[in-house]
């Protein structure tokens, strides 16, 4: 029952340690999300985005400054153990490909990666050749579109599916009725699906329990800026109103 | 004698037979036969001086004692739950890691480094020795990493459960780990372990 007693040479290279546990063989530079590191062996350095020296490879690779404070570059030799909340760790390896990812899920990856922030906010796209490291909750479901996503369970997709959301029919029915009427704040829970079409991958997982992720909030604030005091103060009640519904759960 | 059984991962059976075995407070999930169930009292019934180490470095540990004939099962969080023998030697593990101790082993408490004078918490370690047979939780799949003099280790202290052996353990706050706490927090330091024993961490951060 007790587990194996693992060391450097024993310990797997590039490879889980189990689902909830992956070794990197560290021989080049790879990105690491913060806090993913568990442990480690051997002459291994972490550095924060703007403070490594290589710099140029990071602006070359690394072209999304939301998440840049959220990143380190681990170079060196050695073994490292990545986890996640306990979550299945999965690494897969793009050739010469693309694949999209909840930013929350990405935990590392080689520096033959470029990084670049999806159009979808929350999202990360990778572009190019090598492995990268990704986890879920619960094992990863692949499906090919046409199909409709929970925005929740959705990890990521492949290739060139074409996402947008997806409204319920019926629920759009009486959006349209409700307009009609004037009357505001129809809500029901699962009417907005993310949409897929095109040939592709898509990936999803059981469920997500959202964790706060400062780089989406910052994105929000961003696109704040063109909205002028109505569409501020409008923002301000529908907070307020969000606010007061938190506060009663 | 008393003894530990895994019932599935996550549930462990106290089979006792007469004698006493002190538990995670709260964490019988049922129990056959006759058992009594009592509060180990201040400090986890390590004794009085255990105790007052505890009320002195706030290293809680909430302890009942379970004493009688028959079958406790018990669990706690759905964590994981693994076994660990200790024959003569010291286990240094995390408080909240503790499921259930055999009657023979001691507690204790212990001091973990320098540090602690400045920071406080969580930096006095409870230790565990003697012959016999410990459960341990870990949130998912125990990991059990070896250290040898000529392969030091360092553990992320939000990840690591206990550790065996001849072991010096430091605390390290080098810039290169500073950059990897993240915003959410994490702890301001990592545990590096020189010398010789096993490590067991968890692939969860607390």
């Amino acid at each position: 029952m007790a587990p194996t007693i693992l060391n450097p040479s024993t310990l797997p290279s590039d490879d889980n340690v189990n689902p909830y546990a992956f070794c990197i063989e560290l021989r080049q530079p790879w990105f690491l999300r913060k806090g993913a590191m568990i442990a480690y062996y051997g002459q291994a350095s972490f550095e924060g985005l703007a403070q490594t020296s290589l710099s140029a490879m990071v602006a070359a690779r690394f072209s999304s400054p939301l998440y840049a404070q959220q990143w380190v570059v681990a170079q060196g030799v050695g073994k490292v153990v990545i986890g996640d909340r306990g979550y299945d760790i999965n690494s897969y390896d793009l050739d010469a490909g693309n694949l999209t990812i909840r930013a929350a899920n990405l935990l590392g990856f080689e520096t033959g990666l470029e990084l670049k922030q999806s159009i979808v906010p929350g999202f990360l796209t990778l572009v190019g050749t090598g492995k990268f490291l990704a986890s879920s909750n619960g094992p990863v479901i692949f499906a090919e579109p046409p199909m409709r996503v929970d925005p929740e369970a959705l990890l990521g997709w492949a290739d060139c599916p074409s996402p947008s959301h997806h409204y319920d029919t019926g629920w759009m029915q009486g959006f349209l009725g409700s307009m009609a009427h004037a009357v505001l704040g129809v809500q029901s829970g699962e009417e907005r699906q993310f949409d897929f079409t095109g040939a592709g991958t898509i990936l999803f997982q059981s469920t997500e329990v959202p964790r706060p992720d400062p780089a989406y909030l910052a994105q929000l604030e961003s696109q704040v800026t063109g909205l002028g005091v109505p569409g501020l103060q409008r923002l301000q009640t529908v907070i307020g109103q969000r606010l007061a519904a938190e506060q009663q759960h | 004698m008393a003894q530990f059984r895994m019932n599935g991962a996550r549930v462990l059976e106290a089979h006792l037979a007469g004698d006493a075995v002190r538990a995670l407070t709260g964490s019988m999930v049922a129990y056959e036969g006759n058992v009594q169930f009592k509060n180990a009292g201040m400090g986890g019934g390590g004794g009085f001086k255990a105790a007052l180490k505890r009320k002195m470095t706030g290293e809680s540990l909430e302890l009942m004692e379970m004493a009688g004939h028959g079958v406790v099962y018990l669990a706690s969080e759905g964590m994981e739950v693994e076994l660990v023998q200790l024959t003569g030697d010291t286990l240094s593990v995390e408080s909240s890691a503790l499921l259930a101790i055999g009657p023979n082993l001691r507690t204790d408490v212990a001091f973990a480094g320098l540090r602690g004078a400045a920071s406080g918490q969580g930096l006095f370690t409870t230790t565990v020795s003697g012959h016999g047979e410990l459960a341990v939780l870990s949130d998912g799949p125990m990991i059990a990493l070896e250290v040898s003099p000529a392969y030091p280790l360092v553990v992320d202290p939000d990840a690591f459960i206990a550790h065996r052996g001849q072991l010096n353990q430091t605390f390290v706050t080098d810039v290169s780990w500073k950059s990897l706490i993240g915003e959410g927090g994490g702890e301001a330091y990592s545990l590096r372990f020189d010398g010789s024993g096993v490590v067991y961490i968890q692939p969860a951060e607390r």
